[in-house]
């Protein structure tokens, strides 16, 4: 099988941000609809009796929440296309494998989503004079790099689920808004039920947004980092295990199903 | 070295699928029926049938993209099941139609992307990429976003995708539907080329005249089993003999004609084909001379409004193997 390769992932994210990426309704995802949340969440929480909206709960909230939407979009929409474009078969029917190709791309879209998270960032300082005095820059830089490889360990398994058939695609975008009430993407988890909570626990995510919420709010200690790093790196590793296990499972079923170029 | 590029032994593919939302039903489709042939080292293989026959399900089970319910299928000496990502570095393949290239890039971009995908080195694909283009009548095209494309440079640029690797064994999925006339010609020229340079193609159509330009054996598949294999000329022998009177008659005498050459029972085989106000009558037959006796009354031009004796053809054969009456 085709061994990765730095020129591979670089062509693949090129083709990606080409033909998906570089797309104007496409960067509406990963900035209207944050900006759309930031809003709500402002009004939320004016409404609740806050004068000065709570930043990190909700600008950078809506910033993740891009991320977050625009990964499980585009996961989707890649699959359906190259389903549709006949492309997916090229894909599997070549020596690199549909799991590399899915990676990358993830990767890919992953990427994208600093966009909005650049984007949440830049109303929070300019509009809401947010300041950056106090962060935790490594706390957060290594939070915002966890997010990132947990969104792609759930975002390459999302992929793979959703080419195990051609009718998976909606369940993927059913988990866009779960997966953001349960991670807490606009306010603390621990304002959940405890039922929720639990269910959270299961979602690395929810962890390495916690560590960034510490360390852009400076009341982190290194403890709690490093708690909540851990458990966002043993289940991101568990996701991508998953991930790797269903790999070998679609290409095989949608070899026995003939779901390559139908949708 | 296997002397066969392409080995088949009783191989099957059936699909199954779930119908209904509440009272939930499998249905069983049977694709390819226990098919077995081989295809030698730089053969022209053609594979020939009725739109739902199997041909494509056949050649996306030898390309690796299906797996075979049953029996066997090697590719290259490969097994197409067990050696499958051996076999993907050797073979190309293309499917018919507008779909399988990315619209809003470049031919250029299209096919380096794919040309990383089969591993190539830079310095091969930058090579290799504008010696395909030439080869595929695209030079100086190149940079245009295939959305641009008309259908026949799309199949081309499908070809120069597919050549990328310069694979031993190239499948050729109906390369030349949707296409022009000039175009589908400047393509059957490619693929003879190709089969010049030493390449063994698998080529599914339901073109006949292409078949029969092309190809040096067929093998016919209907109801996803081969019904016939032979070369071309072999298999117009198949029905030795016959030969082909098409006559155009006017829908009111249509019956009375008819009737006279039913009467002739078993020495003709009858299609006719309404094309009002006439009716076309293809009549095959070893006995020309007995039926032109029964048709001698109706030689009138109210009648008769065109009548051609001529020899088989491979349509001819198809048709008659298709319909079941030589199968």
């Amino acid at each position: 099988m085709r061994k990765w390769s730095l020129r591979l992932v670089w062509r693949q994210m090129d083709v990606q941000i080409r033909i998906r990426t570089l797309n104007w309704y496409t960067l509406l995802i990963f900035i209207l609809q944050p900006a759309i949340f930031s809003g709500v969440g402002i009004l939320l929480s004016r409404a609740a009796g806050n004068p000065v909206p709570n930043l990190v709960y909700t600008v950078i909230g809506g910033g993740i929440m891009g991320m977050w939407s625009g990964l499980v979009f585009t996961s989707t929409f890649d699959i359906t296309r190259d389903r549709r474009d006949g492309t997916l078969e090229l894909i599997v029917g070549s020596p690199t494998s549909l799991g590399m190709v899915e990676a990358i791309r993830t990767f890919t879209n992953v990427v994208a989503g600093l966009f909005s998270l650049g984007a949440a960032f830049l109303v929070a300082m300019l509009v809401f004079h947010y300041s950056l005095v106090g962060i935790d820059y490594v706390g957060a830089l290594v939070s915002l790099f966890l997010i990132m490889f947990a969104m792609w360990c759930i975002g390459v398994f999302l992929a793979n689920f959703i080419a195990w058939s051609r009718l998976t695609g909606a369940v993927a975008d059913l988990l866009e808004i779960p997966v953001a009430v349960l991670c807490g993407f606009m306010y603390p988890v621990s304002v959940l039920p405890g039922w929720m909570q639990a269910i959270s626990a299961f979602i690395p995510i929810r962890w390495a947004l916690q560590a960034l919420d510490a360390s852009l709010l400076g009341n982190s200690s290194p403890t709690l980092l490093l708690q909540n790093w851990t458990f966002a790196v043993l289940l991101s590793l568990l996701f991508w295990a998953l991930s790797r296990w269903l790999e070998g499972k679609v290409h095989d079923r949608i070899r026995i199903t003939g779901e390559l170029n139908s949708i | 070295m296997d002397s066969f590029a392409i080995e088949v032994r009783s191989l099957n593919k059936t699909f199954t699928t779930k119908q209904g939302f509440w009272n939930r039903k499998t249905k069983t489709t049977v694709a390819v029926e226990d098919i077995s042939f081989c295809v030698e080292r730089g053969e022209l293989f053609g594979l020939l049938g009725p739109n739902g026959a199997g041909k494509t399900t056949t050649v996306k089970m030898l390309s690796t993209l299906l797996l075979p319910t049953s029996g066997s299928a090697t590719v290259l000496g490969l097994d197409v099941t067990r050696d499958t990502h051996k076999v993907r570095q050797r073979i190309g393949f293309t499917f018919g139609g507008a779909r399988g290239l990315y619209g809003r890039l470049t031919a250029l971009d299209n096919l380096r992307y794919f040309a990383e995908l089969y591993g190539l080195e830079p310095s091969v694909s930058s090579r290799r990429i504008p010696e395909l283009l030439e080869l595929v009548g695209l030079t100086g095209r190149g940079d245009d976003r295939v959305e641009t494309y008309s259908s026949g440079m799309q199949q081309r640029l499908h070809l120069a995708r597919a050549l990328l690797h310069d694979p031993e064994l190239i499948f050729l999925d109906e390369p030349t539907v949707g296409i022009d006339p000039v175009g589908a010609r400047e393509l059957r020229s490619m693929v003879k080329n190709l089969v010049a340079m030493g390449k063994t193609i698998l080529l599914t159509t339901h073109y006949m005249a292409e078949a029969e330009e092309l190809c040096d054996r067929i093998a016919i598949i209907k109801k996803g089993r081969i019904v016939a294999l032979d070369t071309p000329v072999a298999l117009k022998q198949h029905i030795s003999g016959d030969a082909v009177i098409e006559v155009q008659i006017k829908n009111e005498s249509a019956a009375l004609v008819l009737e006279c050459l039913h009467a002739l029972g078993g020495q003709v085989s009858i299609q006719v084909i309404e094309t009002p106000p006439l009716q076309s009558i293809s009549i095959r037959t070893a006995e020309p001379g007995v039926v032109m006796e029964k048709l001698a009354p109706f030689l009138n031009p109210q009648l008769i409004q065109g009548l051609e004796v001529r020899n088989q053809t491979l349509e001819d054969v198809y048709v008659a193997i298709i319909q079941g009456d030589k199968a």
